[in-house]
This record gives C-alpha cells, structure tokens and sequence, in this order.
C-alpha cells in the first residue's frame, strides 16, 4: 500500500473507533475485497452473504479494541473472515455429525484483491452493458430470458455481454500496469 | 479470430461456466482465454442489493452503538435479541429461510437439524430483529404468523417476495398512516405486512425492523390479558366507530407488539407463538397464570440454557417465556 494511502486508512480506522458512525467508510473501502475471499473459499452465494455480514458485524463490534500495529486493516478482516469461515464449518460438521465439504484453502491474496477490483469496475460499466452482466452472473440467466426481459434481441444481448467482459478486461489490464 | 465468432464462443464458454464451475476449462485461444478469466471472476460477483442492504444494516448497528456504548445488555436474554421473537412453525423451515433471504435480505443465524433431517430450531435476522422458526412435531402444528415488516424500500420488497412465491394480499400503496405498504402472503401462510416509512428514515421513530402482530377476534379482551399478564403498556388503540380494535400497539419492556381485530373476508384469525425473555420467569409463570393463562409447561431448565415455561392464552397465542441462564451462541 502506498505510504499516503496507509496514512488515510489509519486515520479513518482512529475516527471510526471513537464514532462507529464512521465505520460505514470502512466498510465502503473493504467490502469487495471480503465478499471476494469469502466467496472463494465457500463457493455458495447464501453462505458467502451470511459470512460476510458476520464479519462485517463483528469488526463493527470489535474495532473498539482493534490496534494499529502497521498492518493494513484489512489484514485484521481477512483474519475475522478466516475464522468466520472456520467456525461455520466447524458448526456443521457437529450438525451433520461427520465433516462437510471442506472449504477450499487459503486463496492467494494477490489474486482475491484482483477479483475485488474487478468487481468495482462492474459498477463502472456503461449501464446496458452492467445489467447484462448482472442479470447473467449475479442471477445466472440464460441470454434468452435477458433478452425477453431487456426486449433485445438474443445477439444483441451476447453482445452486449462481450463489451462488458472485454471493458472489464481493459480496465483490469490498465489497472495493473 | 473475427469478431462475430469471439462473441459467440465467449458466451458459449460463460454457458458451461454457469452450468458446471467446477468443471469449467480455460480455453486454448489466447484471446478468448483472456476474456474467459474475467468471465470466471465474474462468477462470484456479489449482490447489489446485498451490498445494498448491509451496508444499511451496518449504518443501523453503528447508530446503535453510538447510542448504547455506556449501556451493559442484560445478562438474562441472548446478545442480538431483543424481549419478543416470534416463533414460526412452518412445514419447511428450509424453504422459508431461503424465501426471507431472497426476499427481505434475512440472514441466517442458526439451523438446528434433527436426525431425520427436520429443521428443529432456526434463528434469522432481518435487519435489526430476530425470527425464530422450526418444523414443530406432535403437539405442535404449523402455526403461521402476521409480521409487519420495515424495509428500505416496500415496493421493491413485494416484487421480491412475489417472485419467490408470496400471493398478493394488498398491492403496494400510500397508507394513512405515513407508509408506503404492500401486504402479500408467503408460500408458507405466514402475512408480511412490509411498509417503508415516508418521512425521516424507512423505520418509524420508536420502532423496529420486524415487528409481530397478532389478529384475535376480541382483541380489545387480550389487550387486556397481556396488560394483566406481562404488564405491558398501551402505547396507540385505533378503534373503528363501533369500538372494535382496528390497530393497537404495546409495549413489553424494550418490543413493540401490535394487535388488530380478526374481520370475516379481510384478515383471519392469527394467534401466534412469542418467544419473550423476561428477568425472573418464575414470577413471570405465576403472573400469568393468575391473569388466565393456562399452563402447557412450568419452568424448566432446557438443554440449550434457558430456564423456560409455556402458557397458552385463550386467543390461541403460545408464550415461551424464558431467562437466559447460559447462552450456548457465546459459550463454548
């Protein structure tokens, strides 16, 4: 993290811990990255939605007591997902009675702050382009029943697809260089 | 390769993806390949309305916080609730959890399941209240409840609820009483009656996100009772010109409860079952039972660290009335 940036965030992580009314600021800046780890290891939409509320709702109750040693904030979220998802296996495991799936191992972090970005950038999208993504990612739609619902023709709408995907791609590719 | 065909095997490899992620491939054509990455990220885009919703959740929990940060919770109910939570009993409680995530953004707590895969006990959250259900058993048969509801927006609410199965009770519309209000049934035939409030904030001042309401025929007899009984306080008794209780709220300790006139064709009778904490719930048992209610259970300790007892009123509404003794969520 870049030196100017790591001083806003430690000013923002002080404020919001004297005014949890701040900690929505927060939560604007690290929501991404979350939902991206979480959703990762858990590969279920319910479950990485539960989990990331858990987290989000414990760092809020928690940030009071929370410590500034240098670390990047997130890295103490990570850590509170980490044992969210921990815990909710473990939960299961004595539901059931024997162990579940497992979730999957500890994704490689540069690659969860990749995917976060991306998903920032969905929300940057020119809107025909964003609602084709959505409706096909988020709701797992086919093209024919985005095209029915959008009143576009089904080429269109793969088209449509194709520009957000490859602007996605554009940006992404920007963003690293 | 030319443009017309990148479009097509593009969508063609999103259509296997979705079918079968795990199973999904990277193509070998460089440009589609680099597209098809993205694609696969995409995979797990999260909500707009959960980002929506949470963070709306978060903002009601720092209020709260800042409000409350003197204030120690009781020791005698579980962190999270508050005095009363309405207990559902619904023939699938799995269903249910996932129509109130879909539709109102719940977010689950805590499912219990028997050996033979019954749901015995479940905990939800939407927003700032807590619902209880399970799939009941001998004795306890299904008993759906009417819960009014506050979300940030009703009319985007009921959509949802429709489309995950609800029957339309009232369509969306202004109502007198400062609310934008849809009223529908869910698959389960429990009513949610879901109102965004018009003026300063989508929640009343004073109220909660959930909030159960009981309709009885006699209402203006079990105000009474449950005055008697929990010493609740009147907080509004809206009565029609014949002096029948068109609406009324009380309160019991720290929730509201409201209760309205059952009326042939508009709303049945829906006695429900309340989950209310109390300090002391021996003395609240004996209270009860001198007001008329009657005795199902006397106070025991229950496995989960609840010392609990189970009156019936004669509206048909059950009362768990419980004192945390140790709480199992906290505990290890």
């Amino acid at each position: 993290m870049a030196h100017e940036e790591a001083a806003d965030e430690r000013l923002l992580v002080e404020a919001a811990r004297t005014d949890p009314g701040r900690f929505a600021e927060l939560y604007e800046a690290h929501f991404e990255r979350i939902y991206a780890y979480v959703a990762r290891r858990v590969r279920d939409r319910h479950a990485a939605e539960d989990i990331t509320s858990e987290v989000f709702q414990q760092a809020l109750a928690n940030i009071s007591r929370y410590e500034w040693r240098g670390v990047p904030f997130s890295a103490w979220l990570y850590r509170i997902a980490a044992n969210a998802i921990a815990d909710r296996w473990k939960a299961q495991e004595r539901e059931r009675g024997t162990p579940g799936p497992e979730p999957s191992v500890e994704p490689d972090f540069a690659s969860v702050e990749q995917q976060a970005r991306l998903f920032r950038m969905v929300g940057l999208l020119p809107q025909e382009q964003r609602r084709v993504i959505e409706l096909r990612f988020v709701e797992q739609k086919s093209i024919r029943e985005i095209a029915r619902e959008l009143g576009k023709s089904e080429g269109a709408v793969k088209q449509l697809q194709f520009r957000g995907i490859e602007g996605l791609r554009a940006r992404m590719v920007e963003s690293n260089a | 390769m030319p443009e017309h065909d990148l479009i097509e095997q593009l969508d063609d490899a999103v259509e296997a993806m979705l079918r079968a992620p795990d199973a999904a491939r990277v193509p070998d054509d460089r440009e589609l390949a680099a597209l098809w990455r993205v694609a696969a990220d995409l995979v797990d885009v999260p909500r707009p309305s959960f980002r929506t919703r949470l963070k709306s959740d978060i903002e009601r929990r720092a209020s709260m916080a800042t409000a409350t940060v003197t204030t120690a919770p009781p020791k005698w109910k579980p962190k999270g609730f508050r005095s009363l939570t309405p207990y559902l009993i619904v023939r699938d409680a799995d269903a249910m959890i996932t129509f109130m995530k879909d539709a109102f953004g719940a977010l689950e707590k805590g499912r219990a399941k028997a050996p033979d895969g019954r749901v015995m006990h479940a905990e939800v959250q939407i927003g700032d209240s807590m619902l209880e259900l399970g799939e009941g058993g001998e004795g306890y048969p299904p008993r759906p409840a009417a819960l009014h509801l506050y979300v940030d927006d009703a009319d985007s609410a009921y959509a949802r609820a429709v489309a995950a199965g609800a029957t339309t009770l009232f369509p969306p519309g202004d109502r007198p009483y400062g609310d934008r209000e849809a009223d529908v049934k869910d698959p389960f035939g429990n009513n949610w009656y879901i109102g965004t409030h018009k003026e300063g904030g989508p929640i009343p001042p004073g109220m909660n996100t959930l909030t159960l309401t009981l309709h009885a025929k006699g209402t203006d007899k079990l105000i009474g009772f449950v005055k008697d009984a929990f010493g609740a306080e009147e907080v509004e008794v809206t009565r029609s010109p014949d002096g029948t209780v068109v609406h009324a709220q009380l309160r019991l300790d720290d929730t509201l409860l409201e209760l309205g006139e059952a009326r042939a064709g508009v709303v049945d009778e829906m006695p429900a079952g309340i989950h209310y904490y109390v300090p002391d719930v021996d003395a609240a048992y004996a209270k009860a039972l001198a007001a008329g209610a009657t005795s199902v259970a006397p106070p025991e300790l229950k496995p989960y660290g609840e010392r609990m007892a189970h009156v019936n009123d004669a509206w048909g509404n059950q009362w768990f009335l419980a004192t945390l003794v140790k709480d199992p969520r906290t505990s290890a």
